[in-house]
């Protein structure tokens, strides 16, 4: 006879996962009960309701400033990690190349290695070599980051796809660059998509690199949130913090509708 | 997130002996040229940066070769002592992401796959939400007044000025929140591959639920568990932005050092010699995971 799983562990189980969720978000729905408030002060719970501190961001030349340069970065990076990873996807999923296994440990080695040395060294690097640190510094450096992210969500979904098709198309003819064109390239959009997405979250969310680069005239979001958090924060920068949420919300939902983002995650 | 890749060993052979036909020739060239702009981003924007930091951690004042950064470091109490901060909360965090992550991974091992579709989603969340503002929503549950303070006052535990902001219960707070993550979706991967037979076989003997979970389920989940852990300690002992600003300068941590004389003192020599020194040791914890996970993946 098994014996069924005692109701207490039943109840304790619940009352765990509960509280767990409640510790993870927790302080995301607390940014966002602190953007609504109606004091100058930061407080949880808040002091009325009212979305003066939303008008507020709206007129600042700072957050409007940064807002820009975040998503103009964003674009970029979205746009240079696609491309790159999508040619390193396919190169390393062919395994035709000699020393697949090394190309493989060079597009992810990003991922692994901690952001902060990467950041410093890029750093170091720039200002021995161009001067200054620049938009385009900060470009470079978001797309190495978000590079291996397209390349493992472009490689995860070539896993599935059917290595005949290629092969088919060679057989009726189709030249090298049209089996690109019409039938891998096609094969990896789901991929291509989903890394686009996560590249941009990244760019947009970033912040341990675009620290090492700040300079007064390169301030991401992030970066102006810190900048307030180091010193007066008031509740602008819950405001500006929720819209943030908002479109990481939005992201992970476009992805999971798109691919299921349980592809992704490893699980 | 694991980071296993799917290529095995090269594929095709590279030279045939004799008469290299021109089509695989032209699948090699086809694919170096796809890559290439890849090869070369990672080196220029990535290897050589690296390079370059680990020459500037030896150069010397005039120009010759040092080791005086790292024997200041290394032979400094005060530098000392962030290092064993560093290591000690580190550890903290990963037992107690551990301690968490395993449960709630088994949990979302056994629901239906909608409510674990969810689930996942709610944990992830915070980690693909910026740094900066989960931290500040930190800052403002554990500062003076803020909701935790607060209540702690309210049962009458604290005095009303309170805060746990500036401690490294803070710092271990927010590090778990964001970690997190990573060990559950490290132990999920593993957990959801364990032949649920095992569990049934061993209840139908008459083992209880926690003698399951302990005898069958918990040895078989460790392969994810050790690998979540090391990727979590890794991730912890890099961090900085969170730990700055919910300790204070007050806690330093190693990678909050390194920003510090990057960014602040300006030492650039003795903030590389300390980056070289978090590298070497980031790398001898991570080898054994990319052992652990390579093995995994196979």
């Amino acid at each position: 006879m098994v014996k069924a799983v005692p109701t207490s562990v039943r109840i304790a189980t619940f009352l765990f996962v509960v509280l767990t969720l409640v510790f993870v978000l927790a302080p995301l729905v607390v940014v966002a009960g602190v953007s609504v408030s109606e004091s100058q002060f930061i407080a949880f719970p808040p002091n009325g309701f009212s979305l003066r501190w939303y008008s507020a961001i709206l007129t600042s030349g700072a957050y409007l400033g940064a807002a820009w340069t975040s998503l103009k970065l964003a674009v970029l990076v979205t746009l240079c990690a696609t491309v790159i990873g999508a040619g390193a996807a396919i190169t390393l999923h062919r395994r035709r190349l000699p020393g697949t296994v090394l190309l493989a440990g060079l597009f992810l080695s990003p991922l692994i290695l901690p952001t902060i040395i990467f950041a410093i060294g890029l750093l170091m690097l720039w200002s021995a070599t161009f001067g200054p640190v620049s938009f385009t510094a900060l470009w470079i450096g978001h797309t190495v980051v978000a590079l291996p992210y397209v390349v493992r969500t472009t490689l995860a979904v070539l896993a599935e796809s059917d290595p005949f098709l290629e092969e088919a198309a060679a057989t009726m003819g189709a030249r090298r660059w049209q089996r690109l064109l019409y039938v891998v390239l096609p094969q990896c959009l789901p991929g291509l998509a989903a890394g686009a997405f996560f590249a941009f979250n990244i760019s947009f969310d970033e912040a341990v690199v675009a620290l090492f680069l700040r300079t007064p005239d390169l301030v991401t979001l992030p970066i102006q949130i810190y900048n307030q958090l180091e010193f007066s924060p008031d509740p602008s920068v819950a405001a500006v913090s929720t819209l943030m949420i908002g479109v990481t919300i939005l992201l992970i939902l476009v992805i999971d509708r798109l691919l299921g983002i349980q592809r992704f995650t490893g699980a | 997130m694991s980071l296993s890749t799917n290529t095995g060993s090269v594929g095709t052979p590279l030279l045939p002996p004799k008469g290299v036909s021109a089509r695989v020739l032209g699948g090699i060239a086809e694919d170096a040229t796809l890559s290439a702009p890849g090869v070369f981003l990672i080196i220029l924007a990535f290897i050589l940066p690296i390079g370059q930091m680990l020459l500037l951690s030896i150069e010397g004042a005039s120009g010759g070769l040092t080791t005086e950064h790292f024997t200041r470091f290394l032979g400094d109490s005060y530098y000392l002592g962030i290092v064993w901060r560093t290591l000690r909360l580190s550890l903290l965090i990963t037992v107690i992401a551990a301690v968490i992550g395993f449960p709630l991974a088994y949990v979302m091992a056994h629901v239906g796959p909608r409510l674990r579709l969810w689930l996942i989603i709610l944990v992830i969340l915070p980690l693909m939400t910026s740094v900066v503002v989960r931290t500040f929503g930190w800052m403002v549950l554990l500062g003076r007044g803020g909701l935790i303070p607060f209540t702690l006052w309210k049962l009458g535990l604290v005095n009303r000025n309170f805060t746990l902001m500036q401690t490294e219960s803070a710092i271990v707070i927010g590090m778990v929140q964001v970690l997190l993550p990573f060990m559950t979706l490290s132990v999920l991967g593993v957990v959801m591959k364990i032949d649920r037979r095992l569990e049934e076989a061993a209840r139908t003997m008459g083992a209880s639920f926690t003698a399951t979970l302990r005898t069958v389920v918990l040895p078989l989940a460790m392969p994810g568990i050790v690998a979540g852990s090391l990727l979590v300690f890794t991730l912890s002992v890099s961090s900085f932005i969170t730990p700055s600003l919910l300790g204070g300068v007050r806690l330093p941590v190693v990678a909050g050092s390194i920003y510090e004389a990057a960014t602040k003192t300006l030492e650039w020599n003795f903030a590389a010699a300390q980056s070289v020194i978090l590298l070497v040791g980031v790398f001898l914890v991570l080898l054994p995971y990319l052992k652990l996970t390579g093995r995994r993946h196979g």
